[in-house]
């Protein structure tokens, strides 16, 4: 028996794809979005449904509501984007951009489904430790910043019918962090208590918590996936 | 120091457009004034930080705080000084006072919460 209906935002990269593995494991029926059309190929390797949309339209979020079911059990916001740079040399159209894929995608998206939850529904909103404030991202710590107030208020408001959650990560092997220079990368890695850059799974393992009937008593909160780095020095 | 801008961004209420624009001009002008070598206190509710109110506003105060301790990062080496006060209810005067007292401050990317509605709450 079905789980109900998860849809993933930002499915076509890795940390996404891992998530919607996890999501498919506790018996969820999957539906994969992304901008990206090699989310189709993600979603025909897990056997998942899946629509190609620009979440910052309206047509793309009905794209994704009309795909969803009546039933939607989970829905994780992953979508989004960097465009990094001091805020002295930042443009005003890079802050927006980011702003507006990273956050008020995620609310439009997130509000059209108001009436598709079910009954012990989660939200979970992907976060990042640069919320606290990073160098080089006030546009990224903004947006990220953003989801975690915007998920503080409509747990209040959704409650008890629908926990709102986030997930906070921190460096992530990605293909982005692939290609920074290792000695970049090991300066970097040296401030994670850790000792080590965050996998895809860690992360994936967090939002499955939240969306699971384990994390039934858990909401409007945030969860730090990130090796210790927002507590050290 | 120049004299120091208080900034109270605009409340977007049920305004999804107008969460991005608020969001967007408080970055331009915050940091015009930090360029300018101005000290900037940004003014939130409380009750946002804490997601008591529309989801919209709650938003707008954590995106905002998120983006000041970016500034402060950012602007460790040029001096910036930038931080964030907060209050609401019935503690009107202590925010005034508590922005005055940052006209020079001596510290930068810090959130100053008056009134006592945080106390036992999260606010990261």
């Amino acid at each position: 028996m079905s789980a109900g209906t998860a849809i993933v935002t930002g499915a076509a990269g890795g940390l996404g794809g891992r998530i919607g593995e996890r999501l498919a494991a506790a018996g969820h029926d999957l539906l994969l979005v992304d901008l990206d059309p090699r989310v189709e190929e993600v979603a025909r390797a897990q056997g998942a449904a899946f629509v190609i949309a620009d979440l910052t339209s309206e047509d793309g979020v009905g794209a994704v509501v009309a795909a969803a079911g009546d039933e939607v059990a989970v829905l994780v916001n992953n979508a989004g984007i960097t465009r990094d740079a001091r805020a002295t040399k930042m443009e005003e159209a890079a802050f927006a951009a980011v702003i507006e894929i990273n956050l008020l995608a995620a609310i439009r998206l997130t509000l059209a489904l108001e009436d598709k939850f079910t009954e012990g529904a989660a939200v979970v909103n992907m976060s990042s430790r640069a919320s606290l404030g990073n160098f080089g991202q006030a546009n990224y710590s903004a947006s990220k910043a953003g989801l975690v107030g915007f998920g503080r208020a409509l747990a209040q408001r959704w409650a008890p019918r629908v926990r709102v959650n986030a997930v906070a990560p921190s460096l992530v092997d990605t293909p982005m962090t692939q290609a920074m220079p290792p000695e970049v990368l090991a300066k970097l890695v040296e401030k994670i208590p850790a000792g080590r850059i965050g996998s895809p799974d860690d992360v994936a393992g967090a939002v499955a918590f939240l969306a699971s009937d384990d994390a039934a008593y858990v909401t409007g909160q945030v969860i730090y996936v990130c090796g210790g780095r927002s507590v050290a020095p | 120091m120049g004299d120091q801008l208080v900034y109270r961004p605009t409340l977007p209420g049920d305004d999804l457009e107008a969460l991005g624009s608020a969001l967007t001009a408080a970055f331009v002008e915050v940091r015009a004034a930090l360029d300018a070598g101005r000290p900037v206190t940004v003014v939130l509710r409380a009750a946002d930080l804490e997601g008591q109110g529309s989801p919209l506003d709650a938003a707008l105060a954590t995106g905002v705080l998120g983006m000041v301790r970016t500034l402060a990062i950012e602007g460790a080496k040029p001096g910036w000084r930038v931080n964030v006060v907060a209050g609401g209810g019935d503690d009107d005067g202590a925010v005034e006072e508590t922005v005055a007292l940052l006209a020079d401050p001596p510290f930068s990317g810090q959130l100053l919460q008056t009134g006592g509605a945080n106390l036992g709450k999260v606010v990261a």
